[in-house]
């Protein structure tokens, strides 16, 4: 047994041995905050970049001409100040003096690269459409103009010019955005695409970028040259991709992470339990809705009254509260409150459930469907929609429809969703910036990229139009509700529910703000200093 | 021997060839793009996305000029973190999955076959119970499985370990731990078996008869005879360790190759799933070939033809 004793302590150096340095952590003595995104980003270039991942991360290394405090209300970022023309159609920013984290300064000529490069067709930017309201925006960005037509300017380093091609009360906010924030125009022209590499990233916000290891962490430390960095209290951040929100659970509770940004719907439960995490546990009302799309070019969803019958007989209360019950609110509306928009429900919408369900038989009997003939259709989610699908497949059989669900990866769902190989889907939409029409214009008929429906009415498009050209904010309001209406009574989409923001926040955390748009830079945030490296 | 690594490299190129080639297609032909997000971009601007990455050529086009890049060692930029190569991202994540794989290829063959050995020496005592449970164990339980049995024990319960994430070697030993398990019994299996064996064998028998101890016996004798057949297995065993587990990866949140290759595949990012195919094949052609070396050199019987 001796041999076997001396193979097991080899084994055991061995092991120990593969250990090898340790891991970069945060420093003793610094504050330091650990944070799971539940992903990696995609990119961290903003004009690459797409999901919430990106995001975090973006808002806490560039500062557009606007920035968000800590509630998400859009203030002053790089431009300190700003003008509009009465009739809402021409910005003129003023610029502080502020450099880069490298420090060169951040001129005029930043935003107008950005800009310019933002709806550049050869970028393949993805928010490119965020930028559509300005001047010439849409046609650059299908090549019909160059670049260099886009409606801004800069008279002198200190001052961008924008041109709108209508009121866009919400630019503010669309100008915080992080798919439209600028780009250092010198380090993008000297390294091309290969400038977010880690050595060459130069940010002008909070924090800049120290290092990212796909899969591991990313690393931001405080920018000493950011403007107001005498009041960013944290000294790094470390980033990490949580994709596995269970083990994301533990390592928060055990202190291995102060804050993760996701937690499932069904762990409601056990986190609140007693000496669970109730205390960490941060909801709020979000943008985000869940809706229903049917193919209005399929035979079977060309009739109204079957897309109505079809929309009122889902028992939403049942499916946010109880199935869910995390928050979730049921949706009868498009558009989440919170963005400014009266509210705008069809009119079955306040009928309890067997009053609208008796109504839906009667609506598809006219239809044509009945038991002889029942109406049959598939409806397809991505695998993370469950158990939504299951509950609303059995409010239609009560109706007397039968469906098929079928249930496929997010790449295939949103490929097929765009390619029309669907009759009904389910996806979600959630708020670029605060504005009713960042929802209503998925539906314009010349959308093609986001009205999977197909929805083509001369009529609400031409009140959308109409909405936009007007200067006056109540007179907008008034058309963007009207529109609303039509476009629900028509039925190309059904709300279901509204998801709430779900994050997971140590008591240790301060300064975080739940806030409609789950956005929180952490510029605000703080942590007590770290007291062993980790 | 020269001519047997040649004719032996000259089976591993067509076979990585066809490799490539199956899997390139079959990645086209799944359906999903790499670019379907809930959010559809203009299809101006998907068309200069496909541009830039040459997914408007023709299929065949695009083959042949993937093929041309992979022979100088180019695998292309990934499809969905851009500004990172293929390379890089393998690169990356190799160091860490190294380190797993080799802990677990170390620990699962030394520690299979000192259980092993103890089996067969105590055959129906306790060493053989104890040894027959951890192979029912490792075979039967698969890691979704025993991983988070372990952090539930060591993290949540006794919290002596971190339960996921990189940060120092403690953080490696449950994932190696759970990496070791399923080799740790096939190692021993084939080691009980073979020292059976081995013990009835003439060679022993003699060495026996000389009066020699029972160690030298077991090791200088029996052991070699049994260990013989490990070495076909350790081969493609370690290509799968030192390629990363997705599972181990996934769970304990690990920055490996393992992990990046499911979630590539799952977002159709085709050129890191292509990128990582390459080298997984490679290994496995490189690491069977020196199985075989390995064999004639420990087996007097066998001879590279």
């Amino acid at each position: 047994m001796r041999a076997v004793l001396a193979v097991l302590a080899a084994a055991a150096i061995t092991l120990a041995g593969c250990g090898g340095k340790p891991a970069d952590g945060c420093p003793p003595g610094q504050r330091c905050l650990r944070a799971g995104n539940v992903s990696d980003p995609g990119s961290l270039d903003p004009a690459h970049s797409f999901v919430k991942q990106d995001q975090t991360v973006l808002n806490d290394l560039i500062v557009g001409l606007t920035t968000f405090d800590a509630r998400a209300e859009p203030i002053p970022g790089m431009a300190e100040s700003w003008t509009v023309s009465p009739d809402g159609l021409f910005w003129r920013f003023r610029l502080r003096q502020a450099v880069w984290s490298d420090g060169h300064p951040v001129t005029a000529e930043d935003f107008l690269f950005s800009l310019r490069r933002l709806v550049d067709p050869a970028t393949g930017a993805g928010y490119a459409v965020l930028a559509y309201p300005i001047v010439n925006a849409e046609a650059v960005n299908q090549g019909k103009l160059p670049p260099t037509a886009l409606g801004v300017g800069a008279p002198d380093p200190m001052t961008v010019e924008i041109r709108l091609r209508h009121p866009a009360p919400y630019l503010p906010a669309v100008l915080a955005h992080y798919g439209v924030v600028p780009v250092p125009a010198h380090v993008v022209r000297k390294w091309g695409d290969a400038w977010t590499e880690p050595q060459h990233y130069v940010s002008n916000g909070p924090f800049r970028l120290v290092s990212w290891r796909l899969g591991d962490r990313i690393v931001l430390e405080k920018n000493p040259r950011f403007y107001d960095a005498a009041n960013v209290c944290l000294d790094r951040i470390e980033y990490f991709p949580t994709t596995d929100s269970i083990s994301a659970e533990r390592r928060v509770k055990r202190g291995e992470l102060d804050l993760n940004s996701a937690f499932a719907s069904n762990r409601i439960r056990y986190l609140t339990g007693r000496g669970r995490m109730g205390d960490y546990i941060r909801m709020h009302p979000w943008t985000d809705i869940h809706y229903l799309v049917f193919k209005m070019s399929d035979p079977a969803f060309a009739d109204v009254r079957v897309r109505q019958a079809l929309s009122m007989s889902i028992d939403r209360a049942f499916i946010a509260r109880k199935l869910l019950g995390a928050d979730q609110e049921p949706a009868d509306a498009f558009v989440p409150p919170g963005l400014g928009a009266p509210p705008a429900a069809p009119d079955w919408a306040g009928l309890p459930l067997a009053e609208r369900q008796a109504r839906a038989r009667e609506l598809l009997a006219a239809a044509g469907y009945g038991p002889g003939r029942p109406l049959r259709f598939e409806l397809k989610h991505p695998i993370i929609a469950a158990p939504v699908p299951t509950a609303i497949q059995a409010d239609w059989r009560a109706i007397g429809v039968q469906v098929t669900l079928t249930r496929v990866d997010t790449a295939v769902f949103f490929s097929d969703l765009q390619l029309g190989d669907f009759q009904v889907g389910i996806t979600d939409w959630i708020a670029d910036y605060r504005d009713p029409t960042n929802f209503l214009n998925l539906m314009r008929s010349d959308q093609a990229a986001s009205n999977y429906s197909g929805y083509a009415d001369p009529g609400y498009d031409r009140m959308l139009g109409e909405a936009e050209a007007s200067a006056d904010p109540a007179r907008r309001a008034a058309i963007l509700q009207a529109a609303e209406r039509r476009l629900l009574q028509a039925a190309p989409i059904a709300p279901v529910f509204m998801n709430p923001s779900h994050n997971l926040v140590s008591p240790r955390v301060t300064g975080w703000v739940d806030n409609l748009d789950d956005v929180h830079p952490k510029r605000w945030v703080c942590v007590e200093p770290q007291t062993a490296a980790r | 021997m020269a001519g047997f690594l040649l004719r032996r490299l000259g089976v591993a190129i067509p076979t990585l060839l066809a490799v490539i080639t199956l899997s390139f297609f079959m990645m086209h032909a799944a359906p999903g793009s790499p670019f379907a997000s809930a959010r559809k971009l203009p299809p101006e601007v998907e068309r200069n996305m496909r541009a830039r990455y040459g997914l408007d050529l023709p299929v065949g086009e695009q083959y042949l000029r993937y093929l041309g890049g992979a022979v100088r060692g180019d695998l292309g930029p990934s499809l969905k973190y851009p500004g990172k190569s293929v390379s890089k991202i393998i690169g990356q994540g190799l160091p860490t999955s190294l380190k797993l794989g080799v802990a677990a290829l170390v620990c699962g063959t030394v520690l299979g076959v000192a259980l092993g050995v103890a089996a067969a020496l105590r055959r129906r005592r306790e060493a053989d119970h104890l040894a027959t449970v951890a192979v029912l164990a490792g075979l039967g339980l698969p890691s979704f499985v025993t991983a988070p049995l372990l952090v539930l024990v060591f993290a949540a319960w006794l919290g002596w370990l971190p339960t996921a994430g990189l940060a120092g070697p403690e953080s490696l030993i449950l994932p190696v731990a759970v990496l070791t398990l399923p080799l740790l019994a096939s190692v021993s299996r084939l080691t009980r078996a073979g020292m059976a064996e081995a013990l009835r064998s003439n060679a022993v028998r003699t060495a026996r008869a000389q009066g020699l101890s029972r160690t030298t016996v077991v090791l200088r004798y029996a052991l070699p005879q049994a260990t013989l057949p490990l070495v076909s297995i350790l081969g493609p065993a370690a290509a799968g360790l030192l390629t990363g587990s997705l599972v181990v990866e996934q769970l304990f949140g690990l920055p490996g190759v393992g992990k990046a290759f499911v979630l590539s595949a799952l977002q159709r990012d085709y050129t890191v799933v292509l990128g990582v195919v390459i080298l997984y094949a490679a290994l496995i052609l490189v690491l069977n070939l020196l199985a075989d070396l390995l064999y004639a050199a420990l087996d007097p019987r066998v001879k590279l033809a």
